[in-house]
């Protein structure tokens, strides 16, 4: 029977080319990009999931219920790790966990590479193996340095590095460190990451900060013992938070604070590392985090296209079944019962599927190059052979071909055999199901097309939208580590204020926009201030700041050579003066830290976007303090000659630097970095609607030939009796006109609803306007009249004599 | 073997009512040849539709070798069926996608009967009605009195009690008809009943008894032997 069934399959399969030609192109698309979504997702969701203790790890974080609004921060302070070990033996191990930069020289070769400053315990909190030394012993040395294999393959070649002393400058001096041991290349899926491993005692003024429980510097990670429980043990914090955050907590009350259910206004918490890939709302976290939405919008595109698919798949089947009538009747005349004829249909379907899914493979390995670019996915296709993807994979597989086979084999058995034996089944009718299924397939459709004009319209509003400082003709470079951030401005300086492109030189310590060294930094500080504390985004910066950036003074003076008081003094935005009372702030005094000479305001300059659009502007404050050091160069040039400014800028930067690359990036390059994710949605968008529409076309190109060849004899009798052409295109397409129409009224509220709450992470964003709905309804249905209409057109002008005997 | 009694069949569209079969009473025995006529809506197609269980009438009783058998569900028909009665049809009915052998093989697929015996009852059938040469072929490439004679033996390749035709010969021409004439009585004189609808009085002759209808009722019953 089996071989029969397949027998069978195989000829229909062959039979009907066009047909099934058209069923195996939309699946096959849709398999591919399901696997290639699914994949990336399940990608995401496993972020971390390599430390064998996940469960027990947690970062620490605290709470900060001010009257302005929740405040998570992942800053801690240094005397809270030991702190924290001492008093609660559930916790496990601790450790801090610091970020850096150091140039490392060995022999005649130096590099840059990214340093973590860590507690001993650091590696017996996480999973990161050694290929060489002891996890429990390489740190105990205040000099030891644990590298990974791919710096000890950059650096030491072939030779063994444990041992070697390398040549570290992380904060202006040169130290030597003795690598004591080689932690295996992590995979790609990690938060954390890093080259090099060192004791956070080396931490840039760690000594002054040792004993400081107010000022926050680096992350906290935990592991509790096995079966402690998170929330019982936060209960426990509270009194030691009272007791070491005494000051963070008056300062919270005195300035109004809204307190939580059990009544307290500052709390120290614990996140659960698996959660750390995908949580937001923190301030300082580490990993590069990714947003549930994109996730969300991954998987719903993928279902989308799957279901998109599985319904021309669905419909295709049932208007083909109804073909086969006949040879339904007489099986069933023969003898065949319900199941074997549901099995035949089945085993069709499920050869088809397989066509499909060996096609989807194939496609999927085609565009996989293409995918991993513009998506940044890393996903590989070796990951479908995981047993969990393949059972996942063959269990959709599975569904897809039971609701798709047998769906129109029990249609068919609903009729009496003598019925389909004769043929007198109406097939010319259209089904309830299949215009609900063809209406469901252009809702998602048309969903996806709002959702592509609305995230499209919020990329060009932030590419466009003015910033308050000239995007194009200032170039940022990163200054490296080689030498003092100070000196290296000054020897640019020296060489490069001569030259005819340059307009202004300058500096600051945070970038603006993200630069090509991917490394964004934010120092805020709090302070008191008539009775209140103010807390200001705090900046260090050169020079000719405002020159270099063509930023609007509003009132008072730039900092000046001319002044020796300057790094005394401020320059402020808007909304820092409205936290300072908004008049008169020119000349006041305001005392950042104890113990320090009070800052004088200099300057107002007018508010603008130093981070994201996604974030409101706050206060900042730049200052030409010496505590923190300049790290970023910025050289604004002439606006001729763009790409050759560049060039030389890369040349003078060689002699000046010659062992430090060259990272340089116009600022409008780097913000435009700064909206990856958001770039990355949008093609997802673009890529899903289009792929998603194509298919819902094959599909309703094939239900309209399907349509005409029924009502070829309708036809036929309508022109004899006078019809003409345009009447029998409006006629024969007005049934799907109207399905497409119905489909973009449903997706209207949906699409307004998932869009608005999108827009709303962002602090400046569009309004969602009228027009995006109808343009997207024009675009569907343009598509679906240029589909429908070409199939009307050829059977309306078919000559009906023709038509006619055929009948 | 087939016994009905006052048969009931009414076709129902929304407002109108047609009756095909008005309290029909038929008798056929064991081994008989009867051939029904009578002009296009008399209810002959009905008749033979409900004697072969593809349609259940709405009133009155059907008795199959002395098994009530009017309100048998679509399983227990679709059994009766496949043992008892071999149907040919005048559009022959052959599956296309099915070559000579396998349209003749799959009722026997459905009996359940394994690989080895099926192919040497198929193999003496398709002999028997002499297009074992054309066993590979497919029906398309056949002329019509060929198909009408693969699908005369599919109708008889599981030995059934019964034959059901519906104008065997009504696609045909003469003498293509006449040899499927031949091959049903050859059918009947080794035992087979048979009962065939037929428009033509030189096919009816072939018959033992002709029973002709009119209104969805039997008009008269001539007896040729």
């Amino acid at each position: 029977m089996f071989k029969n069934n397949l027998k069978v399959a195989w000829r229909n399969l062959l039979k009907g080319k066009v047909f099934n030609l058209i069923n195996i192109a939309g699946l096959s698309v849709a398999v591919a990009c399901c696997i290639l979504l699914f994949l990336t997702v399940d990608y995401e969701f496993s972020y971390d999931h390599f430390h064998q203790d996940l469960k027990d790890i947690y970062q620490v974080y605290t709470t900060e219920n001010r009257s302005s609004g929740i405040e998570k921060n992942t800053s801690m302070p240094e005397p809270l790790a030991p702190a924290l070990k001492a008093a609660y033996p559930a916790i496990k191990f601790v450790s801090r966990y610091g970020n850096g930069q150091a140039a490392v020289r060995y022999k005649d070769k130096q590099t840059n590479y990214g340093i973590k400053f860590i507690d001993p315990d650091f590696l017996q909190i996480f999973t990161f193996p050694l290929a060489k030394g002891n996890i429990k012993t390489a740190l105990q040395d205040l000099h030891g340095l644990v590298i990974t294999e791919n710096v000890a393959h950059a650096v030491f070649n072939q030779e063994n590095p444990v041992g070697k002393t390398l040549e570290l400058n992380f904060n202006g001096e040169l130290q030597n460190f003795t690598v004591s041991g080689v932690a295996k290349d992590f995979p790609d899926n990690s938060s954390l990451g890093f080259d090099m491993l060192m004791r956070f005692e080396n931490f840039p003024n760690y000594e002054q900060k040792m004993d400081r429980w107010n000022a926050g510097n680096h992350s906290l990670f935990v592991r509790l013992q096995p079966g402690i429980d998170q929330a019982s043990l936060e209960k426990q914090f509270i009194p030691f938070t009272s007791q070491h955050f005494t000051e963070s907590i008056n300062t919270i009350k005195r300035d109004g604070s809204i307190p939580d259910a059990s009544g307290n206004v500052f709390t120290l918490n614990l996140l659960p590392f698996a959660q750390n890939h995908f949580a937001a709302n923190f301030f300082g976290l580490e990993g590069n985090q990714v947003s549930k939405v994109y996730i969300i919008a991954l998987m719903a595109i993928g279902i989308f296209i799957l279901l998109i698919a599985s319904i021309n798949f669905i419909n295709l089947n049932v208007a083909r079944a109804f073909t086969r009538a006949r040879e339904v009747g007489v099986r069933k005349t023969l003898g065949a019962g319900q199941w074997t004829l549901i099995i035949q249909f089945w085993t069709e379907t499920v050869l088809v599927c397989l066509v499909a899914l060996v096609a989807g493979l194939l496609i999927s390995s085609l565009i996989l190059p293409g995918f991993r670019t513009n998506f940044r996915s890393p996903v590989t296709l070796g990951l479908l052979l995981q047993p969990a993807h393949l059972s996942a994979f063959f269990t959709i597989f599975f569904l897809v071909t039971i609701v798709a086979g047998f769906y129109p084999a029990w249609l068919m058995l609903r009729y009496k055999t003598v019925q389909v034996l004769k043929g007198t089944v109406n097939t010319a009718k259209p089904g309830k199901v299949r215009n609900v299924l063809l209406v469901t397939q252009f809702t998602l459709s048309t969903l996806l097309i709002i959702c592509t004009l609305i995230t499209w319209q919020q990329m060009r509003y932030m590419q466009n939208k003015p910033l308050g400082y000239n995007r194009t003709e200032v170039i940022s470079v990163p200054l490296g580590r080689e030498m003092k951030g100070s000196k290296a401005m000054q020897l640019l300086r020296d060489k490069l204020q001569s030259r005819s492109e340059i307009v202004a030189i300058s500096g600051s310590a945070n970038n603006l926009g993200l630069g090509t060294d991917g490394s964004t930094s934010t120092h805020i500080v709090g302070f008191n201030y008539n009775g209140r504390e103010i807390r200001t985004n705090w900046q260090r910066v050169d020079y000719d700041y405002l020159k270099t950036l063509d930023m609007k003074l509003l009132e008072g003076r730039v900092f000046s050579r001319s002044f020796s008081t300057d790094s005394n003094s401020i320059i402020i935005n808007e909304q820092m003066a409205k936290q300072l009372g908004g008049k008169n702030l020119i000349g006041k005094f305001v005392t950042i830290y104890d113990g320090y000479p009070k800052m004088q305001v200099i300057g107002i300059i007018r508010d603008f976007n130093f981070r994201s659009l996604r974030d409101e502007i706050e206060p900042l404050s730049l200052n030409m303090e010496n505590k923190s050091d300049i790290s970023y160069a910025f050289i604004r040039v002439k606006p001729v000659n763009l790409l050759s400014s560049y060039d030389n800028l890369k040349k003078q930067w060689h002699q000046i630097f010659p062992n430090t690359e060259f990272n340089g990036s116009w600022l409008n390059e780097n913000t435009e970095r700064q909206y990856r994710s958001e770039k990355r949605l949008s093609n997802i968008f673009i890529s899903g609607a289009t792929i998603a529409i194509l298919i819902s076309c094959i599909g309703l190109l094939a239900m309209a030939m399907m349509t005409m060849v029924q009502r070829t004899k309708e036809v036929g009798i309508r022109k004899v009796l006078g019809s003409s052409v345009m009447q029998i295109v409006v006629l024969l397409s007005q049934d799907f006109i109207k399905l497409v129409l119905l489909a973009s009224v449903l997706a209207f509220p949906v699409a307004w609803l998932i869009m608005n709450k999108w827009l709303q992470s962002f602090a400046y964003r569009i309004e969602i306007s009228w027009w995006i709905f109808g343009l997207a309804t024009m675009i569907a249905l343009v598509i679906a009249v240029a589909t429908v209409s070409f199939q009307a057109v050829k059977a309306a002008l078919a000559n009906p004599v023709k038509s006619l005997r055929s009948e | 073997m087939i016994k009905i009694t006052e048969l009931e069949k009414i076709y129902r569209t929304e407002d109108i009512e047609t009756s095909a079969l008005n309290k029909l009473s038929i008798e056929v025995k064991e081994g008989e040849f009867v051939a029904v006529m009578g002009p296009s809506g008399c209810g002959k197609s009905t008749l033979l539709n409900i004697l072969g269980l593809l349609d259940d009438p709405d009133g009155g009783s059907f008795m199959f070798n002395g098994i009530e058998v009017a309100h048998f569900n679509e399983r227990k028909r679709a059994d009766l069926r496949k043992r008892n009665i071999g149907f040919v049809f005048q559009s022959f009915n052959l599956i296309d996608e099915l070559t000579v052998f396998e349209n003749v093989e799959l009722p026997l697929i459905y009996l359940g009967v394994d690989s080895a015996e099926r192919k040497k009852r198929v193999e003496v059938v398709l002999d028997k009605m002499q297009i074992m040469h054309r066993r590979n072929h497919f029906p398309q490439q056949l002329s019509g009195g060929q198909q009408q004679r693969v699908a005369v033996a599919r109708a008889v390749v599981n030995n059934p009690k019964l034959i059901l035709a519906d104008e065997p010969t009504g696609n045909l021409d003469s003498s293509n008809g006449n040899e499927v004439m031949q091959l049903l009585t050859e059918l009947n004189e080794q035992g087979t009943t048979i009962v065939m609808v037929t428009h033509s009085e030189h096919d009816a002759r072939y018959s033992h008894r002709i029973i002709r209808m009119l209104d969805g009722q039997t008009v008269t019953e001539n007896l040729l032997v």
